[in-house]
Parts: C-alpha cells; structure tokens; sequence
C-alpha cells in the first residue's frame, strides 16, 4: 500500500515537472511548429519546403565588411546583415542559430546562389539592373549613397573636378564601375578590400576615396583632418540576394523585411553593431517605421553625370 | 540532349572578339614585368650567389639574411609589405614598380641559392688549376666556375624564372592589370566564367610553355660536354 | 611597454582560426601531393607511350598554371560546368589546387629520384626474381623515397607559403584571418594593418624557417 502511494505521488510530481518545463518552454521560444502557426495567425507566407526540411538557412555573409558582415572581438561572425540572417533564423524554426553562415568575398556572392551554395546572400549586395537579370533581390534593406572621403583642404564639390584625378575605391564595386563608364579620364585605382583602399588614399596615391556615405563617415569622425564632400551620387540600395525565380523564398524574405520594419529591429540591430557616434548617420539609411525606400530602376552606373 | 550540346550553351565566341584586345593587353603586362623580374632575378642571384658561394665578407652573411627571409615568407605578404607599408616611411611606388620589384626580389633571393649551389657544385680541381695558372681569385671566378656553376644551376634557374612570371598573376592583389587581374575583373563584369578561364589557362600555358621550350632549348646548347644528352 | 588592448582579440582569432585552418591546408595539400605525386612519377618511369604522355600533359598543366588561376577556376569554373562539381568550402578548394599544382612538382622529382637509381639495383632485384612491381616496392622506391626527403619538405615549405594565395576564395587561413581583423579595427576608428601584416611575416617565417633547415641538413646527410 505504501509503495503504492510513494510511486503514484512520484508519477504526479513527475507529471507536474513536465507540465511546467513544457509551458515554461514554450513561453521562453517558439519551436518551428509554433513559428509557422504563429505565422497563419498573421497571415505570412509560409517558408519554402525544402528549406523547412533541412531545417536550417544557408545564408552567405561578409566576414570582412564591418558593420555588415565582420568578425567581432571574440572571434564570431557579427555584423547588420548576420543579424538579419538571424532574425530570419528566428522567424523560421524559432531559434537565432538554425542558419549556417559561410563568408563570401565579393565576386563569389553571385557564383553561390547560381551554384545553390546557399540560400540567400545578406551581404552588402548592392542591387543593380545588370545584377536583376541574372538573380533576384528582396526589397532593399538599405540605403547606401556614394560619397567621396578627401582631405579638409579639397574643394567641396568634387566630381565636376575629377579629371586627371586619382579615386581609390574596391574592385567590382559600382564605384569602380560607375568610374570606369562615365569618368573616362580619371585614374581608378581598385583594391580587393576596403582597408586597402583606404591605405591608398592615406599613402597619397589616390586623391579621394569613393564608398559607402556610412562607413566614410565613420572614417572622418574619427580623422578631423579628412572631411566627406557634399556630392551625392549612386544611391543604390542592398537587397537580399535569392536565386532566380524562387518566388516563394523572396515572398517569405519581403514579408519578414516588412515584419521587422514596423517592429523597428532594424534600429535594434544597428545599435548593437554601430558605435554611438555614427548611430544617427546609419539610422537615416535602414528601414524603419517611418522611413522607407526601393529601388530606382534603370542602370545607375552607367548613368553619367 | 548530348554532351556536346550542353556546352554549346554555355560557350560564346564572341567573348573572345569582344575582349580580346584587354586580354592581350593584359599578356603584354604580364610579359613587361617577368622580363625586368627575370632580367634583375639572374643579376642578383649571379652576384649574390658568387658572394655566397666565396664568403665573401659582409655581403655573405647579409645576403644570407635576404635569402632566407624573402624564400620562407609567402610573396603575396611581400607584395602587401612593398605596396601598402613602404609608403608610411615615404616611399610610393606604384603598381607596375612593385610588380616587377617583388617579383624580382623575390626571384633574386631563390636565384641566388641556385647560383651559390651550381658554383659550390664546381668541382675544386677546376678552380686550383685556374688559380695555378695564374689567373686571380677574380679572373678564376669568371673564366672558370662561373661558366661551369652557371650551367650546373641552370635547370633550378629556369624554374625560379618560371615561377617568376607565374607569380606576377599576384599583382591581383595590388590592381596591377596583368594577364590573371584583367581576366578576373571581365569575369566579374560578364560572368562568363567558362570563357574568361579557358582564355586564361590556354594564355598562361602558352606562355609558360613557349618559355620554359625556349630556355630548355637554351640549355641543351649551353650543356657541359659531359651532361649532354 | 605594454601590450595595447587590441592586439590580444587580433591575436587569438589569427592563431585559432587563421593558423589552424593554413595548417589544415597545408596538411592536405602535402598528403595529397606525395600520394599523387609518388604514383603518377613511378608511373612516369615505365616506357609506355600513352600513360607517359597523359601524365607528362597532367604535370606541364598544372606546373604551368598559376596557383591563382588554379585555386580560382576549381571555386568559380567547377560549379558553372556542373552542379555536381560544386565545392562549397574555400578550405577544400584550396587544398585541392595547392594538391594539383604540388602533385605535378613531387611527380617530376620522383621521376628524377627513380631514375636515378642505378641500373644495376633493376637487374639485381630482377636476378632475385622480383616483377616490374615487387622490384619497385621493395627495392627501388624505398631509394627513391630517401632521395625525396629533402625535396618533400621542400615543397612542405612552399606549401604553407602558397597557402596565402587562398585568400582570394575567402578561405580563413592565416592572411585572411589577419585581413579580417585589420577590417574591423578599420572600422573602429585603429588602423593596425602595417603591424598585423609584419606579425604575419613573422608567424610565417617562424614556420617555414626550421623546415628550410630540416630540408638543407637532410640534402647534406643523404648526399
């Protein structure tokens, strides 16, 4: 009789226990069943089959475009774009690591999706019209303008004086493209990252250096002695990188894009990856709850001033 | 579908038309930097390896220092150092400079272990009969090991000037639009992958190949009586 | 003199990720070369015409290619002829491509090590009954081989140097691994790129160095 009751009281405490974890469980994070209930309820595309089998992402990243795809101070891939990729790991099967992340340098970004490396490329892929005839972009995630980094004592309007000039900038980049299609006799020197363009330009031998508005800011908050010109050009938006003709993917990517600007994660993730001194340049560019942008169609780079 | 037709869809001619003359532009570079990387790699190993080869005071051990730091550090590091570090002590060169210039360093410093190995090579009878006959620690050097040495180094030379211009396809790193960077960035303009390498393989082949024939031609002229095949 | 903050994150990553994955490279690159390369020079020692050929074609290839080209066209042009031939890690790629171009340099040595064993230990062996194969086995490779030592680490050595030029595909190996960090310094405002590039230079010659020596003492004890 005793043992009895000491079995049937330990089965109740063990049922008691379970009952807890579970709901405890289920309150702490989703699983993937309840992500895609979640997901009927708000009436969202559904994930793609194959990717809900595999039950991971494959995303490409940058591992060497700080604040977008970097490597941080422990050793980990970090950066605007990795949190997205995470985000979308999140939404998908209710857990920030089901993604597998593989560094991609510039020119192999296209080649993976062509080859089915990966799912989606989330690194700083800038869309062109020449690139949307061959895979397709998500709506854009960013806003990235052209701006020219020269010393304080350079005029401040500078593309109408480029002639004869030397303009260091990435290999590839629409910059290098923009400058070889209508700048016919300005000096292009390329580098295969930014740090080495940078060291071209601090070498002296290039007179200015072309990139991103955001990350030239960063560069001359931190150096008075260099200033950002106020000529504008290229403003060329990021998208997500899919392959060609997978609907499916790029309808779940957009509404997730959508999900995450009215919610503001976007501002989220910036703060945890921009120093607080750029917080407000880079703010401007992403989407938020009042802020969106798209895509200009038409090719930008070969649209000459 | 058969095979044949399948590549047929990936193959475009016209690729070759279009780009043909920045390829060969490219080609041209390539060439213009092995020859000043080649030419400047056999005047210092010559020098060089003598030096080594005759400890010659100073300049041995110094060259010592040079051989073993260029051959066990990888040349794309040299090329960033060249590039990227010179200028912060004030010196800028440009891409084409630097092109030849860590080539040819690099060149010189392996170039100088084949010299100094073909000169120690000479057997030491050679070089007492020249000194017995007069001639001067100088003049022995000249008449006798360097024509005997230079011939027994000759095959690991031919290698390192090969190597050489197959490292110029380096100067990606730096934009210097050789044969490789020119390829790459029509590559990455055009996507057409297939084409761009099958231009730059059957190049570099041609190239190399025509080279390494014209020396080993060379050398079978220049070979030792008693080596000749 | 203390050690500024930076430089113990930079450090870490350089070491447990770049340096791990050159060694992973070099180690695969070395294996592949010697297996390929031992069977494809025995190979090259037998009076067939056709075999000769092939091989002799497989070795002008890949000797006459920069590793560049190499290393590229096996990550770019591979998955653009076929989905099949698709390798999705940079670290393979390159190992693969440093396999190609060293098992065509190992292939020539051993044609040289083999041929110069002297004839007399061929007819010996064959007096004692050995076929073309036991001969070879038993006899005339393990000659070679010792012929090969100093070469092999040789090529050891310019293995790990060539490691580098993988950083074009992306692969982290001990370059890239400092471009990474130089990048996200950048960022934050501390531009170390001269220093993290001369500290690479020296992890490198630290390698390279005893086994430049271990090939040069081996030369002089085999000779």
């Amino acid at each position: 009789m005793r043992r009895l009751v000491v079995v049937l009281s330990a089965t109740a405490l063990a049922g008691v226990l379970l009952a807890a974890w579970g709901t405890t469980a289920s309150a702490r994070q989703q699983g993937p069943a309840e992500a895609a209930k979640a997901d009927q309820r708000q009436n969202l595309p559904r994930l793609p089959a194959n990717i809900r089998q595999r039950g991971r992402f494959n995303i490409a990243i940058k591992c060497d475009s700080p604040p977008f795809g970097y490597i941080d101070v422990r050793g980990r891939n970090a950066g605007f774009d990795v949190e997205i990729a995470r985000w979308f790991s999140r939404f998908a099967f209710g857990k920030p690591n089901r993604v597998n992340l593989s560094c991609v340098t510039t020119p192999a970004r296209e080649p993976a999706l062509t080859s089915d490396r990966v799912d989606m490329v989330i690194a700083t892929f800038t869309w062109t019209a020449d690139r949307e005839s061959r895979i397709d972009f998500s709506r854009a995630y960013y806003k990235a303008t052209g701006r020219l980094l020269v010393p304080n004592s350079a005029p401040n309007t500078y593309l109408p004086q480029l002639a004869g000039k030397t303009i260091s900038t990435t290999t590839g980049s629409i910059y290098d493209r923009w400058m070889k299609n209508c700048f016919n006799d300005t000096r292009v020197v390329a580098t295969d990252s930014f740090t080495n363009a940078l060291l071209e330009f601090r070498n002296g031998r290039a007179d200015a250096l072309m990139w991103d508005d955001t990350v030239l800011l960063g560069i001359a908050t931190q150096d008075r002695t260099l200033k950002l010109t106020d000529d504008l050009f290229l403003p060329l938006p990021y998208g997500i990188g899919i392959k060609q003709g997978n609907t499916a993917l790029k309808r779940w990517i957009d509404s997730r894009l959508e999900v995450m600007r009215r919610r503001d994660t976007f501002m989220r993730i910036l703060r945890a990856n921009v120093p607080a001194r750029n917080l407000a340049a880079f703010a401007r560019n992403i989407l938020r709850p009042n802020n969106r942008f798209t895509y200009t169609p038409g090719d930008a780079t070969s649209q000459c001033p | 579908m058969t095979p044949l037709d399948a590549l047929a869809l990936v193959w475009d001619w016209s690729f070759f038309t279009e780009n043909a003359d920045e390829l060969l532009a490219g080609m041209r570079r390539t060439i213009e930097a092995s020859a000043i990387g080649i030419a400047g790699a056999f005047v210092i190993g010559l020098v060089l390896g003598a030096a080594r080869a005759h400890r010659v005071p100073v300049v041995s051990p110094v060259a010592a220092i040079y051989v073993e730091a260029i051959r066990n550090t990888p040349i794309l590091v040299q090329i960033f150092m060249l590039y990227f570090a010179l200028p912060q002590v004030g010196i800028r060169l440009d891409a084409f400079t630097v092109a030849w210039l860590a080539v040819m360093i690099w060149g010189g410093a392996f170039n100088t272990e084949n010299f100094r190995a073909g000169f120690e090579a000479v057997p030491v009878r050679y070089r007492e009969a020249g000194l017995a006959l007069g001639f001067g620690r100088l003049s022995t050097f000249v008449n006798v090991t360097l024509p005997i040495g230079g011939r027994i180094a000759l095959p690991s030379s031919i290698n390192t000037y090969i190597s050489v211009l197959k490292n110029t396809s380096l100067m990606y790193v730096i934009a210097y639009p050789e044969f490789t960077t020119t390829a790459l960035q029509i590559n990455a303009l055009t996507l057409q992958t297939t084409e761009t390498f099958a231009a730059l393989a059957v190049g570099y082949l041609v190239i190399v190949w025509t080279m390494s024939a014209a020396i080993r031609f060379a050398e079978s002229r220049l070979a030792l009586p008693e080596e000749a095949r | 003199m203390s050690i500024p903050d930076w430089v113990g994150p930079v450090a870490e990553y350089i070491f447990e990720v770049g340096l791990v994955n050159t060694l992973k490279i070099s180690a695969m690159a070395l294996v592949g070369s010697a297996v390929i390369g031992i069977v494809l020079g025995t190979l090259l020692t037998i009076r067939f015409l056709p075999s000769r050929a092939l091989i002799r074609l497989y070795i002008e290839v890949w000797r006459g290619l920069p590793i560049l080209v190499t290393i590229f066209m096996i990550f770019f042009l591979l998955p653009a002829l076929s989905q099949q031939l698709r390798i999705d890690d940079p670290l393979i790629a390159a190992a693969l491509g440093l396999t190609l171009w060293g098992s065509a340099q190992v292939a020539e040595a051993t044609r040289g090590a083999v041929q110069s064993i002297p004839r007399e230990q061929h007819e010996a062996s064959a007096a004692l009954g050995f076929g073309w194969l036991g001969r070879h086995a038993f006899v005339i490779l393990p000659q070679a081989l010792r012929r090969l030592l100093p070469p092999m680490v040789g090529l050891l050595v310019n293995i790990i140097q060539n490691t580098t030029i993988a950083q074009v595909i992306g692969a982290p190996e001990l370059l890239e691994a400092s471009e990474r960090q130089v990048e996200r310094l950048t960022f934050e405002g501390q531009e170390h790129a001269i220093q993290i590039y001369g500290a690479v230079m020296v992890i490198f010659f630290v390698i390279s160095f005893p086994l430049t020596r271990l090939a040069a003492y081996l030369e002089k004890r085999l000779i």
